[in-house]
């Protein structure tokens, strides 16, 4: 499989050959249908030869007739947690739960969704979201948001306080940790999305983290390509939640505000699954303005440009 | 019988003729089929899975189709226009449909040359 994402951008592919690049010259192709010629009618010669001398011992016609082999194909298994959804259907999020290590955990499954950065009040009726969870955290003491945050484009903030990173590009979602990584640039350049927290799991290794505190933690992640949003549902350290995802077999995680730290999910029959503490929306001072999500609203339909 | 593209998950099948699909875009995690009838398909397998299953299902057929960088896949039955410079590259059959998709120069400098050496 990892031949066939062996392509870079400035590089093109006949279907079939494997190695970019490859451009056969028309010298080239001429030599090649010759030599293929003189092959085949070479072995229907020894074909042919053959035939006419068995044909003197040809044997008694068989009773049955063999049977013919099919050939399907088989459903593709990714090896995903998600079910496979059709692709017409509406978006909508999958929750499943599991324990891992004792540790009951919440698994969230965007399904036909788009996901992208939200900064400041977030409408909790909007019918198209599907999923919501605050993403960055914010300064206690001057409400600004810890580390690099670009929305839409627009370099909301920057700095390295955490070196766990979420960037949206193009729709696509990549999730890692590095102190620099291009994905910032490429994100102010191109419309995206990016935003920092701490770090969990790199590359299916264990991250540690200095807040050594219990709580309920979230977390999204990357597992064989399949994005995830991941809820201890007990208060848990940073190392454990950390190791429970590694042994959930995630590739790459990063930290979402965990506690009561406010979200929802619409199930597929239109549930809305809150977690955290609605209520401190209504605090006397509210939520700082500069609180982010991580939202997935549903997928609108493909239309011909 | 003549190959279809079979895209199979354990939910449903799709069963597509290799001269309708226009080209098939990376969509992040997902791809998107775009046909000469005008509909449009999403898929959740990434553009790397759906070039593995033209390779393997459409034999000498898939000589038809060329993956451009990581982000398309175009049938080269459809190719009508390529401006280098421009970075632009029309799929069309001249009469009922008529898709602009961009890429790389460099990429359309080799599409380029590709087409030219077929004519030689």
């Amino acid at each position: 499989m990892k031949e066939f994402d062996d392509i870079r951008d400035d590089q093109i592919r006949v279907i079939g050959y494997t190695k970019s690049k490859w451009v056969p010259s028309s010298n080239l192709k001429r030599y090649l249908i010759s030599a293929i010629i003189i092959i085949v009618l070479g072995i229907l010669i020894v074909v042919l030869v053959k035939i006419r001398q068995s044909t003197l011992y040809e044997p008694e016609p068989a009773l049955f007739e063999p049977e013919v082999a099919y050939i399907t194909s088989e459903p593709v298994d990714k090896g995903w947690i998600g079910s496979e959804i059709d692709s017409t259907a509406a978006g909508f999020t999958e929750i499943v739960d599991t324990t891992i290590n004792d540790i009951p955990l919440r698994i969230y499954i965007p399904h036909n969704a788009q996901m992208t950065l939200h900064l400041g009040k977030l409408d909790k009726s909007d019918p198209e979201i599907i999923f919501a969870a605050q993403a960055a955290d914010v300064r206690a003491d001057n409400g600004g948001i810890v580390g690099a945050f670009v929305l839409k484009g627009e370099q909301k903030s920057r700095g390295l306080a955490k070196r766990g990173y979420c960037a949206i590009i193009d729709d696509k979602i990549s999730i890692g940790v590095a102190e620099n990584t291009p994905l910032f640039e490429e994100s102010t350049a191109k419309g995206g999305y990016f935003f920092r927290q701490y770090p969990l799991v790199d590359n299916g290794l264990l991250v540690d983290n200095e807040p050594k505190g219990k709580s309920i933690r979230r977390a999204i992640c990357d597992r064989k390509g399949e994005i995830l949003v991941v809820e201890s549902l007990t208060q848990e350290s940073f190392h454990d939640f950390a190791q429970v995802l590694v042994d959930l077999g995630v590739d790459n995680a990063i930290y979402l505000v965990g506690s009561n730290a406010f979200g929802w999910a619409v199930s597929e029959d239109g549930t809305h699954h809150k977690f955290g503490d609605e209520n401190i929306l209504k605090g006397r001072r509210g939520l700082p303005k500069n609180t982010s999500y991580v939202v997935w609203r549903k997928r609108p339909p493909y239309k011909i440009k | 019988m003549k190959k279809h593209i079979v895209i199979s998950t354990s939910v449903d099948l799709v069963r597509i003729a290799p001269e309708r699909v226009v080209y098939v875009a990376s969509d992040g995690n997902y791809s998107t089929i775009v046909q000469s009838d005008g509909e449009t398909r999403v898929l959740t397998f990434q553009l790397g899975q759906i070039e593995k299953i033209m390779s393997e299902q459409l034999g000498s057929e898939r000589n038809t189709f060329i993956r451009i960088g990581k982000s398309l896949i175009i049938n080269r039955s459809y190719i009508y226009y390529i401006n280098v410079q421009k970075q632009k590259l029309i799929l069309s059959d001249n009469a009922t449909f008529s898709h602009s998709v961009s890429a790389s120069k460099e990429a359309l400098k080799q599409l380029k040359e590709l087409l030219e050496e077929d004519i030689k």
